[in-house]
């Protein structure tokens, strides 16, 4: 889904590779690991699968898409009902709690508000803070917030997961936690997952595992069947 | 798009009911004092205006005065022409006035002024001075040495009253010498004291038509005849009906009479208004996209979290022009409540003008320009903020 991509930053006139020509295929129900040293262009590649950025050259086809082709206000549209994006820091809206984080996504779509509601609240449950809706992100704790992105990245069951991460900030009991909750959307609801992560103890969760080197896919390591 | 409405007006709600309540009170009062400051100015010139008009109507023009054509000092025939224009439907009476120039003296102090003689029940049909009385009585038919004098230029003992014609302490009852441009001079006793608040009418003195036409040698002549209409603001028409009805004298309206006075006095007032107008929406520009600007770059971060999680930036920017709407909005109603305030408490004390004190007049076109004006120069100054920090580049709004 992923071919010869490349991004070169231009600053001033050094050119940095980020990507130096990477070609990637996901199939649905996968859950890959993206790893790789600091630096190796992990995160860039993340953030063109997720239409967070333009590669300088090569395309990215989505469920039969091409979505570079999209103008940037398809792309938007694509974000809201086809990804979901968890950041390495949570990225939450401060001035929302919990519940209203997770069913903003579902406002925009339209959905109505039994609906939006029921459905927000399920999946807060379903990762274990049902109890915990009506907190702001103040209110929240780290492993807890970014419960409630995942949450939100996972409300309007989106063709892919992406998530950049996710487990950076946290101890190593919490990063458990949400590894086994990634491992089980991935077994129970078929979720295609692409997680960028530098632990390696992660790799027994993922099916595959893509080692990036300097911009170049250095390894690609089938460890578990789909 | 509807939806879209709902979602930028519920991340508009939650941001002004869980964003900064310092900020948010200061903004919406900045508004409203920006309203009181737009509403207020106006208030006042049409408060002037409508304080000279009924001024000059109730105590010294009536709404139309009738003079001399072109050439004579004297209407002659007046009795004829003041039945003439009493007939017309809508006039509810004529007063003729002989003007003179006079000279007073009281007890070695002097003062020059305007001396008017009245037919007392004339007058009484036009003006309302007669209702103004201080001390003492008007005057009636049948007097002959009998003055009626205005509160200034009668003046207080031991007090000058600063350039203004004044005898420094006449009283009902005493004896006032006055000289008549013709050289005649004339004793007369104070029957009463009036004070109108228009000085033109506070320093005037007033004497019977038939003393005056005596002393001066008239006959059925006036120096201007007032007319008074049932209802005020038609002066133009009434004109030009008294014109039909065969009047041959000039005919003018009290506005007319008084000259440009007034008119250049509206024009300044009005290009002190428009500066002041200005000032005030420039500030509003100001403040409003300051406001704007420093929330947003304050939110940067949240805009690119937003756009990145797939809501579209039109969303987000209607959210913070939304927000600018209620900010107005209640600024607006504060600014109407400060508003009402201040023009209650100038009702109850009015400042006071040359003619006389002034009511703020606050009309509805001024309030209703005002809040569009405010809600205009806001939406502006409120979406350029919000536009330019949510097209940003995603990636580097979220690095912040
Ligand atoms: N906006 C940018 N401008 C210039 N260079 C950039 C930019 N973003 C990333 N880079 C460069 O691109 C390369 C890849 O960066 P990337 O963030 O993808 O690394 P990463 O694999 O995610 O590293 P880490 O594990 O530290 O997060 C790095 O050399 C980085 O310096
Ligand atoms: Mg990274």
């Amino acid at each position: 889904m992923a071919e010869n991509l490349t991004r070169v930053y231009a600053m001033g006139n050094v050119e940095v590779r980020a990507l130096a020509g990477v070609s990637l295929e996901v199939a649905k129900g996968e859950f890959v690991g993206i790893m790789g040293a600091s630096g190796s262009g992990k995160s860039t590649l993340l953030h063109i699968l997720g239409l967070l950025d333009r590669p300088t050259s090569g395309s990215v086809t989505i469920d039969g898409t091409d979505v570079l082709a999209l103008s940037d206000h398809r792309r938007t549209l694509f974000r809201l009902n086809r990804l979901g994006y968890v950041f390495q820091d949570y990225a939450l809206i401060g001035e929302l709690t919990a519940l209203e984080n997770v069913y903003l996504t579902s406002l925009v779509r339209g959905a109505s508000k039994d609906e939006y509601i029921e459905r927000s609240a399920d999946i807060l449950r379903r990762v274990g803070l049902g109890d915990r809706m009506d907190h702001r992100q103040s209110e929240l704790s780290g492993g807890e917030q970014q419960r409630v992105a995942i949450a939100r990245a996972l409300v309007n069951s989106p063709s892919i997961l992406l998530a950049d991460e996710p487990c950076a900030n946290l101890d190593s009991q919490t990063s458990k936690s949400i590894l086994d909750l990634f491992a089980r959307l991935n077994e129970e609801l078929d979720q295609t997952i692409v997680m960028v992560s530098h632990e390696d103890w992660h790799k027994e969760y993922f099916c595959r595992i893509v080692t990036l080197r300097d911009g170049l896919i250095g390894d690609m390591v089938e460890c578990r069947k789909a | 798009m509807f939806s879209g409405i709902r979602v930028s007006a519920f991340l508009a709600w939650k941001s002004i009911q869980r964003g900064s309540r310092g900020t948010l009170a200061l903004t919406i009062m900045i508004i409203a004092l920006i309203f009181v400051n737009l509403v207020f100015l106006p208030s006042i010139i049409s408060g002037v205006v409508v304080t000279f008009d009924t001024q000059s109507i109730d105590f010294d023009l009536g709404n139309l005065v009738i003079e001399p054509r072109e050439g004579s000092q004297y209407i002659d025939g007046v009795d004829g022409l003041q039945k003439k224009v009493e007939q017309i439907p809508g006039i509810t009476g004529t007063s003729p006035r002989i003007t003179a120039g006079a000279t007073y003296f009281y007890r070695g102090r002097n003062a020059a002024s305007t001396l008017y003689g009245i037919t007392p029940e004339d007058e009484r049909s036009v003006t309302r001075i007669a209702d103004y009385m201080t001390a003492g009585e008007f005057l009636s038919g049948g007097d002959t040495d009998a003055i009626i004098i205005g509160a200034t230029l009668a003046g207080t003992e031991g007090v000058e009253e600063g350039g203004l014609p004044s005898l420094e302490g006449v009283g009902v009852g005493d004896s006032v010498d006055v000289a008549y441009p013709n050289g005649a001079t004339r004793t007369y006793r104070v029957k009463g004291i009036f004070e109108t608040q228009s000085f033109g009418v506070d320093t005037a003195a007033f004497v019977t038509t038939r003393e005056m036409s005596r002393v001066l040698g008239l006959d059925n002549q006036a120096s201007a005849i007032l007319v008074k209409t049932a209802v005020n603001g038609r002066e133009e028409e009434y004109k030009t009906e008294i014109l039909s009805y065969g009047v041959q004298e000039d005919v003018l309206t009290f506005r007319e009479k008084s000259g440009g006075f007034v008119e250049q006095a509206i024009q300044s007032f009005n290009i002190i208004n428009a500066i002041s107008t200005l000032v005030s929406l420039i500030i509003a520009i100001v403040v409003v996209f300051i406001v704007i600007f420093i929330n947003t770059v304050n939110r940067r971060r949240q805009i690119g979290i937003l756009k990145a999680i797939g809501i579209d930036q039109q969303i987000i920017i209607n959210s913070y022009v939304l927000q600018v709407l209620f900010i107005t909005a209640v600024g607006a109603l504060v600014g109407i409540g400060l508003n009402a305030g201040v023009t209650t408490y100038l009702t109850a004390y009015p400042l006071v003008f040359p003619g006389g004190p002034v009511y703020p007049d606050v009309e509805a076109s001024a309030i209703l320009r005002s809040i569009g004006s405010l809600f205009g120069v806001s939406l502006v100054a409120g979406y350029i903020p919000a536009w330019r920090i949510a097209r940003e580049d995603i990636l580097t709004a979220i690095r912040g």
